[in-house]
């Protein structure tokens, strides 16, 4: 019933523009596709059919302020005639900016929001008052739209409140105060503050920083100051620390229980050769405690040799706590003509700390063929070879229309 | 009498240039730009003050610019770009994503058989897996699979050779204390903490507790303080 619910919904959208006359539905983007796939946990292969539906109707007046959003997916798994057709709903809004002036943004629907003190999907509201002189806030609130196997979950008595006060003192520079409260079944389950600071003072150097603090474990549950440079044209360089402390909901038992802090410092480097070659470096101290900590490595090359085909690769190295992992990736894309070819591969060796250890690989390949601008078919395949399966295989098949 | 007149004039010339400076400040639509390709966005940003992005670490740094308010994402991005990869979704048919057991696209962060590195890479930084997925999206497997011999946890190991009983060991305490959002993934309710840890001869509670409590037992009406003080 509700998923039956959900694509009327989506339907309605793009009947819209028949009872506005200026409305124009802009962008409409269908994608079915049929998946194959392995599950672990019932040991079995499914299959599943999915539909999934985007409509942006736009010019809803004469400015083109006034727009609404939607997306969602229905989805059946064949393979299990019992299970029943499921859904969601990840966004359904009505986007009116600058409703004031130039002061005011609203979205009123469900909605993604999004902020340092808090993040989520809401069916309520958000508002920007914003180019108040240097100043804006947003504010936003509903209840809070928990996804949860292929379908939303979330009572009434589950929401989100928060607003933002940022202030643009000189050009490049941004600071920001927030502040959220997640509700669950009413009882208010958490409630953060958050201080978020950015700063370009030359064009080569770009300072940031965040604090998220937990008034209820009354201690910075992440904080995380950076610095960011480019000596010169083609490098940048970046050193970073980050530091965690895990916190609960107040009505969760492992809110009482004492925990340790993550700390990160790391380093990166990007460096363009050309515009056809990049290559990227970084090494991350992880520290768990006194007596644990990791070190992680990764190194990453970009390259476009010729027209239309374009090359990755990357490493990764990691040894200390909680295991070791040293993993190659390599991917590629070449276009001809109206197909796109993809085809990549995972090779990892890791070893967890006294439980499993071995090799992973995964090979895939795919390709996305345009047969005009309306359609265009996509097929991708992939083969597991690892500790669970001798030969994996699960890939999808799908028709989009983008309309 | 003087420094202080001075003092003042200094305070409300700077701010009026503070105020003019912001006012003349104004932040470019980049809807117009949408379309364009990311090494072309050097054509205007070389020069202009603003450091570039979308480079090799964007995964990680986009959070930080994603969740500012007066965010530019959605010039170019509409909001389906964030929720299928954060809620999972593949409107747009990815060939670089993998699916996982349910059927989802998940994000490139996870590798070849996530399932079995996925304690390795959970640790580095714990608070990553919580940004997308539910607390009940871990117990929803590990719930289930717990009594299989391939998923041994360190500080908790089986009594005997296919035993189902579990002895402890003393890194139980320093290894919940590192990661203790891994427990709540086979015991969302603590059962197997609060047995021993109710008893009183260990205290469970950060070094703040008395500060903190009230509010906790406050706001969830005692209930969390119950599973181990019957008095609350």
């Amino acid at each position: 019933m509700r998923v039956k619910r959900l694509l009327v919904m989506l339907m309605a959208l793009v009947l819209v523009p028949l009872v506005s006359h200026a409305a124009d539905v802009k962008l409409f983007t269908s994608s079915t596709q049929m998946l194959w796939y392995q599950d672990l946990l019932s040991d079995e292969g499914k299959r599943e059919v999915q539909e999934y539906l985007r409509v942006n109707v736009t010019k809803l007046d004469k400015e083109g302020k006034l727009n609404i959003y939607g997306y969602g997916r229905a989805n059946k798994v064949l393979s299990s005639p019992s299970e029943d057709l499921q859904g969601r709903l990840y966004y359904l809004y009505v986007d009116y900016r600058d409703a004031f002036k130039e002061h005011l943004d609203l979205r009123a629907g469900r909605t993604y929001v999004n902020s340092a003190a808090l993040s989520g999907t809401v069916d309520g509201l958000y508002a920007d008052v914003k180019n108040l002189g240097p100043v804006g806030v947003t504010l936003f609130g509903g209840r809070h739209v928990i996804f949860d196997d292929k379908r939303d979950v979330g009572t009434r008595g589950d929401a989100l409140t928060g607003m933002s006060v940022y202030l643009d003192t000189v050009k490049n520079t941004h600071v920001e105060v927030s502040y959220g409260r997640k509700y669950g079944d009413t009882d208010v389950t958490r409630e953060s503050v958050g201080l978020d600071f950015s700063t370009t003072p030359h064009q080569m150097v770009n300072v940031y920083g965040r604090m998220k603090y937990d008034t209820f474990a009354e201690t910075y549950n992440e904080m995380l100051f950076g610095a960011k440079m480019a000596p010169l044209k083609d490098l940048t360089l970046r050193g970073e620390y980050y530091r965690s402390y895990p916190t609960f909901d107040s009505v969760s038992i492992y809110s009482i229980f004492s925990v340790e802090k993550y700390e990160e410092k790391s380093i990166t480097a990007e460096y363009e050769f050309s515009k056809n070659y990049r290559a990227s470096v970084k090494y991350a101290k992880e520290n768990f405690d006194s007596d644990a900590d990791a070190d992680v490595f990764e190194i990453g090359f970009v390259a476009k040799p010729i027209k239309d085909l374009t090359l990755n690769a990357s490493y990764e190295k990691r040894s200390g706590y909680a295991g070791q992992l040293s993993g190659l990736r390599f991917y590629g894309e070449y276009k001809i003509s109206k197909a796109a070819i993809l085809a990549g591969m995972d090779y990892d060796d890791f070893r967890r700390e006294i439980s499993r250890e071995g090799t992973a690989k995964k090979f895939w390949a795919g390709v996305n063929y345009e047969f005009s601008k309306l359609i265009s078919a996509v097929l991708r395949v992939e083969d597991n070879v690892n500790f669970t399966y001798d030969n994996g295989y699960q890939g999808y098949v799908a028709v989009q229309i983008n309309y | 009498m003087i420094i202080n007149k001075a003092f003042k004039i200094a305070v409300l010339s700077t701010a009026f240039l503070l105020v003019l400076v912001c006012l003349s400040f104004a932040r470019t639509d980049h809807r117009d730009y949408r379309n364009s390709k990311l090494d072309e966005c050097q054509d205007c940003h070389s020069g202009s003050g603003v450091m570039s992005n979308h480079g090799a670490f964007f995964v990680k740094e986009h959070r930080l610019l994603a969740q500012k308010g007066g965010s530019n994402c959605a010039d170019c991005h509409q909001q389906s770009f964030c929720t299928d990869c954060h809620k999972g979704g593949n409107i747009d048919a990815d060939l670089t994503r993998s699916l996982s057991r349910r059927g989802e696209t998940m994000p490139r962060t996870h590798r070849s058989d996530f399932i079995s590195i996925h304690s390795i890479k959970a640790a580095d930084n714990p608070q990553t897996c919580s940004r997308c997925h539910e607390a009940n999206f871990c117990s929803d497997c590990h719930g289930k699979t717990r009594q299989k011999g391939s998923m041994r946890i360190k500080s908790h190991r089986p009594a005997g050779t296919g035993s189902q009983i579990y002895s402890w060991n003393s890194d139980h305490a320093a290894e919940v204390r590192r990661n203790l959002q891994s427990c709540e993934s086979c015991h969302p309710d603590a059962d197997v903490c609060v047995k021993c840890h109710s008893s009183g001869k260990q205290n469970p509670h950060p070094r703040n507790w008395r500060d903190i409590s009230k509010r906790y037992k406050n706001e969830s009406n005692g209930r969390t303080c119950r599973k181990c003080h019957i008095t609350y």
